[in-house]
């Protein structure tokens, strides 16, 4: 087997961009789901980069992303410990929407309010990797990488959340 | 069963058949509701453009940053730092240079005029290389042993005497008070308090106290501790085991009554409980090895 062509660095421009194509929106996410703040979100994804591009030289392009998620991570070790953190979703609309009772759709979205608010319940380490799961569309096994668990703790957390909501909202 | 298939529910990895099966069940007809609609909010929308905007705009400014090559602040930086170096370089040059050997080591090493040195456990010499030409001479604190080349003078000078020769091989002992030199070729002489001696090939002398208390022929070429041993003559028992501490790095607790038992014997420098055994069967005495290697000798 050859041997694999020395790395190039993330201070080739082309590979930084790619990199931000692919990665910003979810480092986004990440950040959203631990603090609940948008422009806090969006500041924090901006100034990763930024450090990322600092320590071009330092950083293989294979080690981009946890490189950005350790950034992340770092940024938030002086906050004030669990605070509720209570983030406001945007619903995506339904196409069914219209053609259900108005009955229906009351049930609906005082649901969606019941399931916001349990959501903010839970504990942090459930509520991340559940949501960048769900919303974030993220598969256990990237899950586990990216937050540096064994898949069996995220499917311990994807379990314990799912219980956690379910008692909270109650009778469906 | 479930639990698994909502994993594989959870990870869009589920097949029709296991949904029903799912289903099937109140509670995990629930999950499925609350991990469906979860995954229909959303975050807030990230302004994608706009950060990659700002992230151009610093990347370019960090580019833009060229370094001057020259101009008159670099120019001082520069010449400190030449400053520096010379200075650097004068320091080094004349200072004496030490070799140095630790606990259970021993070491050779060749010295300006190829003369060679080697040194026992726990020993050092120093010199000075640029004066190494004009004047052979050097400082030991241990044991060592020399093959000099033909040339001027070459002076071992140590705390308890000094040891002068032209083109030779000897050894050089000094350990606490005890100055033990052995010539194996050609000629040496010993200086020590205001006397002196001379020694050619196969004698050895050695002055305890600044006193002369032993002359003795050797018969090997090369003293023993070269080859991994170490002999004495009616040794304490105390220098026997000191030299023992050195060549294994240990550390060793004598519980005797009487004290000045007297060692003659070699031990070896390769296995440790041989060399333990060596030096206590003859004297009928019986040694412990703990977890730390600490060794307690002691009386049968």
């Amino acid at each position: 087997m050859a041997e694999p062509e020395k790395e190039e660095n993330v201070c080739k421009e082309s590979i930084y961009n790619r990199l931000f194509t692919s990665l910003s929106t979810s480092i986004y996410n990440f950040i959203f789901f631990k603090c609940g703040n948008a422009a806090q979100a969006e500041d924090l994804v901006q100034e990763a980069f930024i450090k990322l591009w600092e320590n071009c030289a330092k950083v293989p392009e294979a080690k981009a992303k946890s490189f950005l998620y350790a950034v992340c991570n770092n940024a938030f070790l002086n906050e004030v410990a669990h605070k509720k953190v209570v983030l406001n979703y945007v619903q995506k609309t339904g196409s069914q929407i219209n053609e259900q009772s108005p009955q229906y759709i009351l049930e609906e979205k005082e649901f969606e309010k019941k399931l916001q608010n349990a959501i903010a319940n839970l504990t942090e380490a459930q509520r991340i990797a559940f949501l960048m799961n769900r919303i974030d569309g993220k598969k256990y096994r990237e899950i586990a990488d990216i937050l540096n668990i064994s898949i069996k703790a995220v499917e311990k957390r994807m379990s314990q959340a799912l219980e956690a909501l379910r008692k909270e909202i109650g009778n469906i | 069963m479930s639990e698994k298939l909502l994993h594989k529910f959870l990870n869009s990895e589920i097949t029709e058949a296991e949904m029903e099966i799912l289903k099937a069940s109140d509670v995990y007809r629930e999950y499925l509701k609350i991990a469906s609609h979860t995954s229909t909010m959303q975050t807030p929308s990230f302004n994608k453009e706009r950060v990659r905007q700002n992230l151009s705009e610093r990347t370019s400014i960090e580019k833009k940053k060229a370094i001057p090559l020259f101009n008159y602040r670099s120019l001082l930086k520069y010449a400190a730092l030449i400053v520096l170096m010379l200075v650097g370089y004068f320091y080094l040059v004349t200072m004496d240079v030490s070799v140095t050997s630790q606990l259970a080591e021993k070491r050779t090493y060749t010295l300006p005029d190829k003369s060679e040195v080697t040194l026992n456990a726990d020993s050092k010499i120093t010199y000075n290389k640029n004066s190494w030409d004009d004047k052979r001479a050097l400082t030991l604190r241990g044991e060592a042993f020399f093959k000099v080349m033909k040339g001027g003078k070459f002076d071992v000078e140590t705390s308890l005497g000094t040891v002068r020769v032209m083109g030779t091989q000897f050894n050089v002992q000094t350990r606490d008070k005890h100055f033990h030199v052995s010539c194996y070729e050609g000629l040496v002489e010993v200086y020590f308090q205001n006397q002196s001696i001379q020694l050619t090939a196969g004698n050895s002398v050695i002055i305890e106290n600044g006193k002369l208390i032993a002359e003795q022929t050797i018969s090997t070429t090369k003293p023993g501790w070269m080859f991994d041993e170490s002999t004495f003559e009616n040794a304490l028992l105390e220098n026997v085991i000191e030299e023992l501490e050195r060549q294994y790095g240990v550390k060793v607790e004598i519980n005797l009554t009487d004290k000045t038992k007297r060692f003659t014997g070699t031990f070896t420098h390769t296995n440790l409980e041989d060399a333990l055994k060596t030096i206590c069967v003859p004297l009928q005495l019986n040694y412990s090895i703990d977890d730390n290697r600490v060794i307690k000798i002691y009386e049968e």
